[in-house]
């Protein structure tokens, strides 16, 4: 229904990398020195995946999600080693909030927090000062003096805003997160603009390993409904993270339904966060996904 | 609808949100509608066992407030239907088969319950209470003023067998039936896909059902019934929305700004074409607001507004 307009300003761009482009992280990506004249902004995305990533018994894979993670950080960056990567995205004396997704039915895996936990750490901050939470967000004393936000979640519809994304996972930090739900919580974006959040966010790792593409019933879940697809999404961009995961679910949902069956209501709050918000890349034509491992079924 | 709905802002005013929130819990828990038993009534009755499955507790119940503790992300599908508690138990199964949880909603009404049953209608339909569904080890349906689901957080036949007799076991202890709103009884008949029938009075929940565009545009509140459905006639399909409102000014201002929102301001409300080639239609007569959205062809607009009692050049 609505019209797409990519109406991404400069100045928008580089307000919203500011914060990352003064702590000397942003190199090639997303930041506004990846502008040339006259040329619309790009974003890249790190896709990795192992068939390894998850057991038999289909928990997550620790030791391999931790390789994943680090190829990923290291990818994106464009650097060999992950842990110059991560000294780019983390300083000493850092102050680290690692936003995670405490959701009952699909939660981020304990193993990939405590991954990036000790990579946070390996990087310089000190451990009493890196705390993961969901909920407790603005309460946790961490939190409240935070540097710097390492936003991890797993991706899956949402009944308000079409999917759970990494743009939503922010939502926590506002005192009344149904204020945000209307009009398919379009206005996620705004979140990101608060003062204690606007160019905190180091990275974004949206959790792709058995990503939910419908949900059913007052818990939203079905086993019926995950596929295991073993994957991570990495980027600095959130929206540019989100889109991509948002076509991974589009084309998964084409192929179990037979038939075009958009999410619903649409995810737009990632087109917007983008053209309203300035936040990042929602145009896939501008998305460099950097694809890692493996590559069968990867939907896109 | 109009005095209900006031004597609701009343009462609101005078008890503020969470002692109202206290107080529906109350009536609910204590079964304070005739000749129904309430979610604490229910509570007590409720089988402790279905083909091997065992209740692990005696039932938890929430209130407006408390839901969201338990259902994240999801629980205001339910306050938008009026919901005035849930009553939630778990239930263990046989060695080598996963839980079930079942769910009781009470709802404002028995409207709200049909309502709140079609915000999701995929599945073969059982046997159980009004309208049972089952689906991927999800079983629902609506009774009176209460929604019930039963969920097998994994299916197997033994799972599904325990799930259709727990529902049925529920739907039992419910002594009250129920009709669909008269609104839906409204919607023309040919082509009709029922399974597509939602019945709702929120623009979230219009949201997920059909996307109009960014922003509020009609208006929808408690005192809004609406009912939406798609058709299907030789192969094309469309939507077709009622609303009633409770006086004509809201509905003329609703019927315009869906007129300026799907047909740019076009004279007489269409039908008319949109850039993604579907046809569009708005028609008011009253307090009614009636709107045929993303019609293949501009016959099938006409004709569902023809139908549902708007022919074109009237309203």
């Amino acid at each position: 229904m609505f019209s797409k307009a990519n109406v991404i300003t400069r100045r928008d761009f580089v307000r919203a990398g500011s914060g990352l482009a003064a702590a000397g992280l942003l190199t090639g990506v997303g930041r506004p020195g990846a502008w040339a004249d006259g040329e619309p902004a790009r974003s890249r995305v790190v896709l990795v995946r192992r068939q390894d990533a998850l057991g038999e018994d289909g928990s997550p894979n620790g030791p391999v999600l931790h390789d994943m993670l680090n190829e990923a950080v290291a990818a994106l960056l464009g650097v060999a080693e992950p842990a110059a990567a991560w000294q780019r995205l983390i300083r000493a004396g850092d102050v680290v909030g690692i936003k995670t997704n405490a959701w009952r039915q699909l939660p981020t895996p304990a193993v990939l927090e405590e991954a990036i936990r000790a990579e946070v750490i390996a990087a310089g901050a000190a451990p009493g000062d890196v705390a993961v939470d969901d909920r407790g967000v603005r309460e946790n004393p961490v939190f409240k003096r935070a540097t710097a936000y390492i936003n991890v979640r797993p991706m899956r519809t949402h009944h308000w805003s079409g999917l759970g994304t990494c743009l939503k996972n922010m939502i926590m930090f506002v005192p009344q997160p149904s204020e945000y739900h209307g009009d398919a919580c379009a206005s996620l974006g705004a979140i990101w603009r608060l003062p204690e959040i606007e160019g905190k966010v180091r990275l974004n790792v949206l959790v792709m390993l058995t990503p939910q593409f419908h949900g059913v019933g007052p818990h939203s879940f079905s086993p019926a409904f995950v596929w295991p697809y073993k994957g991570l999404l990495v980027g600095i961009d959130p929206v540019a993270v989100d889109a991509t995961g948002a076509r991974i679910i589009e084309a998964k949902r084409r192929e179990h339904f037979g038939e075009e069956r958009p999410i619903s209501p649409p995810p737009h709050h990632i087109q917007i966060a983008d053209t309203r918000y300035g936040l990042g890349v929602s145009d896939p034509a501008r998305i460099d996904v950097v694809r890692l491992g493996w590559t069968e079924n990867a939907l896109i | 609808m109009i005095g209900a709905s006031m004597k609701r802002l009343e009462l609101h005013q005078a008890v503020g949100t969470a002692g109202l929130a206290a107080l529906a819990l109350l009536l609910a828990t204590c079964g304070g509608r005739s000749g129904e038993p309430g979610l604490a009534g229910l509570r007590e009755k409720l089988p402790e066992a279905a083909r091997g499955w065992r209740a692990v507790d005696r039932g938890a119940l929430y209130d407006q407030e408390s839901i969201f503790s338990y259902i994240d992300g999801h629980a205001e599908v339910y306050l938008a239907y009026g919901m005035r508690g849930c009553l939630a138990r778990r239930y263990t199964g046989p060695e080598g088969e996963a839980g079930i949880t079942l769910d009781v909603f009470e709802l404002a009404s028995p409207a709200d319950a049909f309502g709140v049953f079609t915000y999701d209608r995929d599945g073969e339909t059982v046997d159980v209470g009004s309208n049972g569904l089952y689906r991927y080890g999800w079983l629902s349906f609506w009774k009176g003023p209460f929604f019930v689901s039963v969920t097998a957080e994994s299916e197997s036949a033994a799972a599904r067998d325990a799930v259709l007799e727990l529902g049925r076991a529920v739907a039992a202890l419910i002594a009250v039936g129920g009709t669909p709103p008269a609104l839906v009884g409204e919607l023309p008949a040919d082509g009709l896909d029922m399974g597509s029938v939602r019945y709702l009075h929120s623009q979230q929940i219009l949201d997920t059902h059909l996307w109009l565009g960014e922003g509020e545009v009609l208006g929808l509140a408690s005192d809004t019934p609406a009912v939406l459905a798609r058709y299907l006639r030789d192969g094309r399909s469309a939507h077709l929305l009622l609303v009633d409102y409770p006086e004509e000014g809201r509905a003329a201002r609703a019927a315009e700004a869906l007129t300026g929102r799907l047909l740019a301001g076009v004279p007489g409300g269409g039908p008319a074409v949109a850039q993604d080639g579907r046809w569009h239609a708005v028609r008011r007569r009253g307090a009614r607001l009636m709107a045929v959205v993303g019609a293949a062809t501009e016959d099938l607009a006409g004709g569902l507004l023809a139908d549902a009692g708007f022919p074109q050049g009237g309203g």
